[in-house]
């Protein structure tokens, strides 16, 4: 199969690059023209394609005009449009590097051009393959869980400092209320089966980084159309010191008790005489190469992989809905674009 | 020698009679019902009435529900005496500031019994925060929870506030504490159950712009009694869980919840309480102000009111509508 990676702007792009080279059915192929208007300093293009051991081609044009079966979309979040709309107009399906958008226009317009090209379109939200996460679900779907009363969750790292763009509004959409929203909104999204978010209220703040032209710390909270309400704090909290970049917990107040998932938990923990530091040695599955074969399966079958594109929209909602609540302080209901959210209670 | 006069002898009464006979006070206790067994229990002696009690004690010690606290306050300080009354000072911002009015015009003093602030874990964060260790402070989250309440009065807001102005009113002064006043606040709760379970969220803002987030739980399912907190700021973060930072641990021991409704604090060194109690007293015979006042027992009763009007219009409250 023919899998073509479009732009290193995303750091994940680095570890996706790393899974895809490896797999023996897959033939990789990438590009990432956009790295010459990176800050000097920061990886990208052909140099970091040669030490990654991938081919390389210096434009999109040409990397599509290759014929990928599929493409990993790992630009800035306000290309991803663009650069989903070229792959889908190319007959490529499309796994897209979370947010899916940075408005319910974009994510809207997205879905809409990979339905017409008849391609799939899938979001890297790849918590929701945590094995822990993946039995909880389970557990609450089979009755097991009794009621959910209520969801609280942290996704909180350190400022990204490998790519400017993280921080730049016009790149990335926003602060830590777009990157860190929406691991937790999709996993509850699966959680509750699909059940929409109807209200949204947000504060945020960037105390942590004063010069920062984005947010950097925040609190969401989603109350769904079934009553539940979901607390995130996403904030970029974690010291730049640290030794692990961050994490993600997801609790859950329900009739068989009070239950905490933390998916990156699985870890032996120890002391490094060597590097005076924390020894931390993650076990158990890479979520990403679950995520990665959990799309090139579906591009093999024709089948429609999960998280999709309309997941994509949901959890974009609920963002831009954050970002309306914060700036004009108050709750704000969620719009999902032609389809009112108390039509679909 | 001073002499404590304990109005209640519910759970809370238990807990504060044991810190004053610690003190070396003089304790005498009256309550509607169960105080020859609290004496029994641990000491003291028994008042033949509210008016004996008031009339043969120095301090009185508020220990009985919330919705008599006002009541149980004014005549303390009609009475002449000192007091200290359990959180929450009362059930609205309106008869908080009658109480304290009422202490103020008889020269008498009176402190809130916010024990959150004197538990070691919560200092150590205080300290910290307050020492500059955690530099400007962004974020702060709590977590509480635990089971029902046994007393059935606890179960109706009309006397107790419920959880927001029962169980997460301590995370909500410990917030201010260290976050200063708050702008505004949301609050969110879990639609009624037959249960019994409710979880509660309150996001405060503060005028800092910091944020707060506050979870509360009283849970049907019994439960161990569990703390937590993370607050991250330009220094740094600290957090604490008491799940995962236990002193003790036994694998196999009482079934969980069998009093999971109150912080074990044997393993503590020395009882939150008594913490509490010996720095009002030494306030209360001239030494150093304590570490909470009775305008802060007021603010969190303002915060927590803001919060349960918040859950009923389901909008974001400004400090300035509360005021």
């Amino acid at each position: 199969m023919k899998v073509a990676l479009m732009s290193f702007a995303h750091t994940h792009a680095l570890g996706y690059a790393r899974l895809l080279a490896a797999m023996p059915d897959v033939e990789l192929l990438t590009s990432d023209p956009d790295s010459a208007t990176r800050p000097a300093g920061e990886s990208g293009g052909a140099a970091l394609a040669a030490e990654l051991g991938v081919d390389y081609v210096a434009t999109y044009d040409e990397l599509l005009a290759w014929g990928p079966d599929a493409v990993v979309v790992c630009s800035e979040n306000t290309r991803h449009r663009t650069h989903v709309e070229a792959a889908a107009a190319a007959g490529a399906a499309v796994l897209c590097e979370k947010p899916l958008a940075t408005s319910v226009a974009d994510a809207t317009a997205m879905v809409a051009a990979c339905e017409a090209a008849g391609v799939p379109l899938m979001v890297a939200f790849p918590v929701r393959f945590s094995p822990a996460f993946a039995d909880l679900r389970d557990q609450y779907q089979a009755g097991t869980l009794g009621r959910v009363h209520a969801i609280t969750g942290t996704n909180n790292g350190q400022v990204p400092a490998a790519r400017a763009w993280f921080t730049d509004p016009t790149l990335a959409g926003g602060g830590a209320m777009t990157d860190h929203t929406v691991h937790l909104v999709d996993m509850v999204d699966t959680l509750l089966g699909g059940v929409p978010a109807v209200r949204v209220h947000a504060t945020a703040n960037k105390l942590l980084h004063p010069d920062s032209a984005v947010e950097t710390a925040g609190i969401v909270t989603v109350t769904y159309a079934d009553g539940t309400n979901l607390t995130i704090d996403c904030s970029w909290s974690r010291p730049a010191s640290h030794s692990i970049w961050g994490g993600l917990t997801l609790s859950v107040v329900s009739d068989a008790g009070l239950i905490d998932v933390d998916p990156f938990a699985a870890r032996v923990s120890g002391w490094s005489q060597i590097e005076a530091n924390e020894l931390s040695l993650g076990y158990g599955p890479n979520l990403d190469e679950t995520l990665l074969a959990t799309f090139l399966d579906a591009v093999r079958t024709g089948s429609t992989p999960q998280p999709d594109g309309h997941v994509g929209i949901r959890t974009t909602a609920i963002v831009e809905a954050a970002y309306r609540s914060w700036h004009e302080g108050r709750t704000v209901e969620v719009a999902l674009a032609g389809r009112p959210a108390s039509a679909v209670v | 020698m001073t002499t404590v006069g304990l109005l209640g002898a519910g759970g809370i009464a238990g807990a504060h009679i044991a810190g004053w006979l610690q003190l070396g006070v003089d304790v005498v206790v009256h309550s509607l019902r169960g105080a020859p067994e609290l004496v029994a229990r641990h000491g003291g002696r028994l008042a033949t009435s509210l008016d004996d009690l008031l009339a043969s004690c120095d301090v009185v010690d508020v220990c009985t529900p919330t919705y008599t606290h006002r009541a149980m306050v004014e005549a303390a300080a009609a009475a002449g005496c000192d007091v200290v009354c359990e959180k929450p000072l009362a059930l609205t911002v309106e008869d908080t500031e009658a109480m304290i009015r009422a202490c103020e015009e008889a020269g008498v003093t009176l402190y809130p019994a916010h024990v959150v602030r004197f538990f070691p874990e919560y200092t150590a964060l205080h300290d910290a925060v307050a020492g500059g260790t955690l530099g400007t402070v962004a974020v702060q989250r709590y977590d509480r929870q635990g089971g029902l309440p046994v007393s059935p009065w606890f179960h109706d807001e009309k006397l107790s506030g419920g959880i927001v102005m029962d169980l997460m009113l301590h995370d909500i002064d410990f917030a201010r504490w260290n976050g200063g006043p708050v702008a505004s606040l949301r609050a969110v709760r879990s639609a009624p159950d037959p249960s019994g379970t409710v979880a509660a969220q309150v996001v405060l803002t503060h005028a800092s712009g910091s944020v707060s987030s506050i979870g509360g739980i009283w849970s049907a399912r019994p439960v161990d009694f569990r703390t937590r907190f993370e607050v991250a700021g330009t220094g740094g973060v600290l957090r604490h869980d008491s799940a995962t930072n236990p002193a003790t641990w036994t694998n196999g021991g009482a079934a969980a919840g069998a009093d999971g409704y109150a912080p074990k604090v044997a393993a503590l060194g020395e009882s939150p309480y008594l913490t509490e109690l010996r720095e009002f007293l030494a306030a209360l015979r001239g030494g150093p102000q304590p570490r909470v006042s009775a305008a802060d027992g007021l603010e969190a009763v303002r915060l927590a009111e803001a919060a349960q009007r918040s859950l009923a219009l389901d909008t974001v409250v400004t400090l300035e509508e509360a005021r």
